[in-house]
């Protein structure tokens, strides 16, 4: 998949680029706006990254220009995060809008969300490993044994099911789960993952649930290592 | 100067007055003196009438006539300004050789009437009498007249000196006023130059009332309790400087140290990976609060909610506890809700306020306690107050705990998930949904809670 990143920031560029890279995307890389929009109206991209403050023509004047002519998804990155520039980017046509600092983990998630948009179905059913879990029905059973979840944690094993082997930020959990979207102090996250733990992986011999210090939790098979 | 400057307007103003007093004043007397000038030339002539009367009357011969000739004479030779003038048949009986105009006038009616010679700029007053036929004299006209100019000329003097006695009391008055008005302000320029030195960071010093005139104490009192609220807001800025310095200065240093510690020496890869785990979550932390502090700034600079929908506030409670569910259970706290109310509010600000409201009370229950919530509605305004059963807050606390980095334990400071910026961002929402804040601490019993507009 083809993405495209307009971006002055040095080192965020460089960063975006590998980190998207190593997550399988193809990516192009324009260090300011004119070209950028060029790229953009030249080629056809999955999705846009683009930054709002550029040399040239700023973030608004390439989206305006390209939406002129082209639907490709647009993600918007800015160092301002206020209310208005968030109106005025979705106003101007963009798709997302992360504000800085963000995470490399949000910004995956962003990007997914924008692809899957198109096209893909919801699986009904996910096996990882001897866990089996029926999203229809909300059973979901390990070595043939019942897990006994309620709703919660029912809600985000699925969430967590669903991108399996993908690392989901607490934040970005919590807005699947909860439909919460920002940063509170309560680690409601942390207390919920902590509970399905002890239900999903304590009588078991091989764990699923993983915790990545400081970026978040991943639900996988590791046994194969 | 400026040109506002009160000196000069009340200097302005003061001359002003003095041109509509001398103008008033001058009209009248000038009027007045008009008047009494009018009536002196007809009261001339009417005496020198009275005193020759009975003379021309009386005499009818050529002989008595020369006489009035004489007299006639002489009376003119004595004043310039008067001339006399008689008209009749028989040239031997006429005097002061009246031409074609003074006869033609002559013919006209008796009595006081007004001549306007060719050659004079003044018109001459004129008394115009007949007398009967006598012994040989034919009847005759007989005029006094009595030239006008010097009473003009008087009239003309005295309204020049009325026109420039006024502009030297309107130019006086003027001086004397901004002198005066400069003595009467005198108290404000001292008054000002004491304010001048009441700049940040020397905010403490106040006004002094008792040097200054009773006018003032109003502004004085008001420009001090100003500078008592500036004052507060400029600590608390100062102060919230400095602990968002403090609070970035932990993480940071834990960052540059641990990178430095990993970089001095060759580290196994694991080594490594757990120095970048470690400082990605410092960095969290970092990120956690600028983000907060943005918010906050955002709310400082007067951003309003603007998605408002129309919401019950017990059906977000519930949604709050649905989200805060297993850290009650973790914590083994019940929560309470009663009452219910509408009000139109932004879902994700006032869920944040909720869940921080929900989240103080936990962290400060006891396990096996009742957290209450109560919504009240009245007229204006809608509350939520969440209510725990915790320690007493001291009263001293109470006003400041809804501020930026407010702990009332100090040693907490540093505790990692709690930046303390949870009650400000409660205060935040409220008031960008235009409502307030409320803290309440009986018995044991704690309170906070959020006002919200209908």
């Amino acid at each position: 998949m083809r993405v495209l990143i307009i971006e002055d920031e040095e080192k965020t560029a460089d960063y975006l680029h590998r980190g998207l890279t190593e997550q399988g995307y193809t990516v192009d890389l324009s260090r300011e706006g004119i070209e950028g929009l060029h790229l953009g109206l030249e080629n056809e991209y999955a999705v846009i990254i683009l930054d709002v403050m550029l040399p040239g023509l700023d973030g608004y004047g390439v989206l305006r220009a390209l939406r002129a002519r082209k639907q490709t998804p647009v993600i918007m990155l800015t160092a301002r995060e206020n209310v208005d520039d968030r109106i005025r980017g979705l106003r101007e046509g963009a798709d997302d809008y992360l504000g800085k600092p963000f995470s490399f983990l949000e910004l995956v998630a962003r990007l997914q969300a924008l692809t899957r948009r198109s096209g893909g179905h919801e699986p009904v059913q996910v096996s990882i490993a001897d866990l089996w879990i029926d999203l229809i029905s909300r059973k979901a059973t390990r070595a043939g044994i019942r897990l006994d979840l309620t709703a919660k944690e029912f809600s985000l094993l699925s969430v967590l099911a669903r991108r399996q082997g993908e690392i989901l930020s607490k934040t970005s959990i919590a807005e699947m789960v909860w439909d919460i979207n920002f940063d509170s102090d309560a680690n409601v996250v942390e207390v919920a993952i902590k509970r399905l733990r002890a239900k999903l992986d304590g009588p078991f011999e091989s764990k699923l649930l993983h915790t990545i210090r400081g970026m978040g939790y991943v639900l996988e098979s590791r046994d194969g290592e | 100067m400026a040109s506002n400057s009160i000196a000069l307007r009340l200097s302005g103003l003061f001359a002003l007055i003095a041109m509509l007093v001398f103008v008033l004043i001058g009209w009248a007397l000038y009027l007045q003196v008009e008047k009494g000038l009018g009536l002196l030339p007809a009261a001339e002539l009417d005496a020198r009438y009275s005193v020759l009367e009975s003379a021309v009357n009386r005499y009818g011969t050529p002989e008595h006539w020369a006489k009035i000739n004489a007299k006639l004479k002489l009376l003119s030779e004595e004043d310039k300004r008067i001339h006399f003038w008689v008209v009749s048949d028989n040239p031997l009986y006429e005097f002061g050789n009246p031409d074609a105009t003074i006869r033609q006038f002559a013919e006209g009616r008796l009595g006081m009437r007004s001549l306007q010679l060719p050659n004079s700029e003044f018109p001459l007053k004129v008394l115009v009498s007949q007398f009967p036929a006598k012994d040989q004299r034919p009847p005759l006209r007989f005029m006094i007249a009595i030239d006008t100019q010097t009473f003009w000329n008087t009239q003309h003097a005295l309204l020049m000196a009325l026109i420039s006695l006024a502009g030297i009391g309107i130019v006086l008055a003027s001086a004397l006023g901004y002198w005066a008005a400069r003595i009467g302000l005198k108290p404000l320029a001292s008054l000002s130059l004491e304010a001048q030195k009441l700049t940040p960071p020397r905010l403490s010093g106040r006004l002094q009332l008792s040097s200054l005139p009773p006018e003032l104490d109003q502004f004085v009192s008001s420009f001090n309790s100003t500078l008592e609220r500036v004052e507060q807001a400029y600590s608390r800025l100062e102060s919230f400087n400095a602990d968002v310095a403090h609070e970035l200065r932990s993480p940071l240093t834990n960052l540059i140290g641990q990178t430095q510690v990993a970089l001095t020496r060759g580290r196994s890869a694991e080594h490594y990976f757990e120095v970048l785990q470690s400082n990605l979550e410092e960095l969290e932390r970092l990120r956690s609060i600028i983000n907060d502090m943005l918010f906050l700034a955002s709310a400082d600079q007067g951003s309003k909610a603007t998605e408002l929908t129309c919401a019950s506030l017990a059906e977000e409670v519930a949604t709050t506890l649905d989200y805060l569910d297993f850290i009650l259970e973790d914590a083994q706290v019940q929560v309470e809700v009663h009452g219910d109310a509408s009000v139109p509010i932004e879902k994700a600000h006032l869920r944040r306020a909720l869940i921080n409201l929900l989240h103080n009370a936990v962290q400060h229950t006891e396990p096996g306690r009742v957290i209450r919530v109560d919504i009240h509605s009245d007229g204006e305004q809608a509350s939520v107050g969440v209510t725990n059963p915790g320690g007493v807050i001291d009263a001293e606390h109470l006003p400041k705990l809804f501020e930026r980095f407010y702990r009332v334990d100090a040693s907490r400071s540093n505790s990692g998930a709690n930046h303390g910026l949870g009650l400000a961002i409660v205060k935040a929402i409220a008031l960008m949904h235009g409502g307030s804040v409320f803290v309440r601490s009986e018995a044991g019993i704690n309170t906070f809670g959020i006002n919200l507009p209908h």
